[in-house]
């Protein structure tokens, strides 16, 4: 058999096809009634882990939660409001919080960073901060809030429908240099960010290379004109989305990287499973195992 | 798209009019402020109407005859919007045009208890397992039970006591439970706006 030497362009190629696939896909578990959904998205081997939105299921035994689920277990805190609940609210969430975290050893913790209420009223559609006026505000409040938590928090990129939104990247940037807080980078709504307020992909850049756990999901149009796109979790993966996923796959993949798809409404097994199959083939089926994963957390 | 003299560079601009229609009139609807704003107190309007659907019947189809009204008052009282939103409702169109219609079919009234100690249960962070709300136009409860285990999500609960509990002194009252019984009654808490 003759042997020719490749070019150096598909060496590379060879070389990187070979490189470990990492990225692990995982669904978000909110409320009972998915429950037969996610194992079954389990069993047949199309995710790897679940998030649980853990406030949502703080009356129910850590044990029992830990029992539920074979797998590995990221905590997506909800209703936390760390930037507007006051000390001890915090310290007795954070206390109920810790049950589970002992109870599950989870991947990773994961709260938001948003306007839950104005003037002490509840906005029913949480409302994104000021990013260069409140900066010293949020990074002492995470200071805190980890401190309370008593480890590093994962906090979500919000889907920015006006124009400060453009100061996101710098801002979350930023904010883990001075806090060593991660960022659980939503890619589809930097992609909302990016369609409604031009937010630049390629501004995301350092904060995806130092992210390691990712949300995706659907997201729709406003009913009216001039159209916003809004992070509803209820529709396919949009195109947009998936191509920006494709340009930036290898800053996203990296050891210990998870992806959970979220879907919370328009929950059809099928369709689910149609876009968990668009994200294997993007990012390759993870080479280490289930195991592996909640070692490297 | 027309040039706009209200501060809408950042969100933070438009927090006091994503929830009021009023102010959300101040806006061009051309430009993507009024859409935001339009999103947000869409939400508002859903999670009245699709979770009380019964109340179309007195308003018409968009609902928009208790809405708007509702809103403003809402407003002027400065309501928290927490899990009491419905039953602020239903104390404003108490003394609305609606008062009779309204009272006169017992529906609306279990609607929008069931709805808030269904809002209670899914959102109260605290360590309460649930709610009980009385109202003084019932002797029947409603309560709310939070999440108890993992394939079980809230449940809703309406009872019909033989031995009525005095009627709270507002219209509305609810206590919470600290455990998933109903073995207490510590009397009623008045809604907090
Ligand atoms: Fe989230
Ligand atoms: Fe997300």
């Amino acid at each position: 058999m003759r042997r020719w030497p490749l070019p150096a362009a598909q060496a590379t190629f060879g070389a990187s096809k070979r490189k470990r696939k990492q990225m692990r896909l995982g669904f978000n578990f909110t409320l009972g009634d998915t429950y037969d959904m996610a194992q079954r998205l389990m069993a047949e081997g199309h995710i790897d882990y679940c998030e649980f939105l853990i406030d949502n299921f703080f009356c129910v035994d850590p044990d029992e939660l830990a029992k539920a689920f074979d797998c590995p277990i990221g905590l997506h805190i909800m209703y936390s409001k760390f930037l507007e609940a006051d000390r001890p609210t915090l310290v007795d969430f954070a206390a109920r919080l810790k049950d589970y975290i002992d109870a599950l050893n989870p991947i990773y913790v994961s709260d938001h960073i948003l306007r839950f209420s104005h003037e002490g009223r509840a906005f029913f559609h949480l409302g994104e901060i000021d990013y260069s006026a409140e900066y010293e505000f949020v990074r002492d409040k995470v200071l805190e809030w980890q401190d309370i938590v008593g480890q590093r928090i994962h906090f979500e990129n919000y889907p920015s429908i006006m124009d400060g939104g453009v100061e996101a990247p710098a801002f979350f940037e930023r904010l883990m240099k001075d806090t060593g807080a991660g960022v659980l980078f939503d890619a589809s709504n930097a992609v909302c960010s990016h369609r409604n307020c031009g937010t630049p992909f390629d501004a995301w850049r350092n904060v995806i290379a130092a992210a390691q756990h990712f949300h995706v999901a659907g997201y729709r149009q406003s009913l009216i004109e001039p159209f916003i796109s809004l992070d509803t979790h209820a529709e396919q993966l949009a195109p947009d989305t998936l191509d920006f996923l494709a340009n930036f796959r290898s800053v996203f993949d990296k050891p210990g990287a998870t992806m959970t798809y979220e879907r919370d409404d328009q929950i059809e097994f099928d369709a689910i499973v149609a876009d968990l199959k668009l994200l294997r083939n993007l990012f390759g089926q993870p080479q280490e195992g289930r195991h592996d994963l909640a070692v490297s957390a | 798209m027309t040039l706009l003299s209200l501060p809408s560079r950042i969100d933070r601009d438009l927090y006091p009019a994503l929830m009021s229609p009023e102010l959300n009139a101040k806006y061009p609807t051309d430009h993507k402020a009024f859409v935001r704003i339009d999103v947000s107190l869409r939400i508002y309007w859903h999670t009245l109407f699709d979770i009380c659907p019964e109340l179309l019947e007195l308003s018409g189809p968009d609902g928009m005859s208790i809405f708007r009204p509702f809103m403003a008052w809402a407003g002027e009282k400065k309501l928290a919007f927490d899990w009491s939103y419905y039953l602020w409702v239903y104390v404003w169109l108490r003394q609305s045009q609606f008062k009779d219609r309204l009272l006169a079919d017992g529906k609306y009234l279990r609607s929008i208890m069931a709805a808030s100690a269904a809002r209670w249960a899914i959102l109260d962070r605290g360590r309460s397992r649930g709610i009980v709300i009385g109202c003084a136009d019932t002797t029947d409860l409603v309560i709310g039970w939070k999440c108890r285990s993992v394939r079980v999500g809230r449940e809703i609960e309406l009872i019909e006591p033989e031995e009525p509990l005095p009627a709270p002194s507002d219209i509305f009252g609810y206590f919470t439970l600290p455990a998933f019984e109903l073995n207490v009654f510590p009397g009623w808490q008045g809604l907090a706006r």
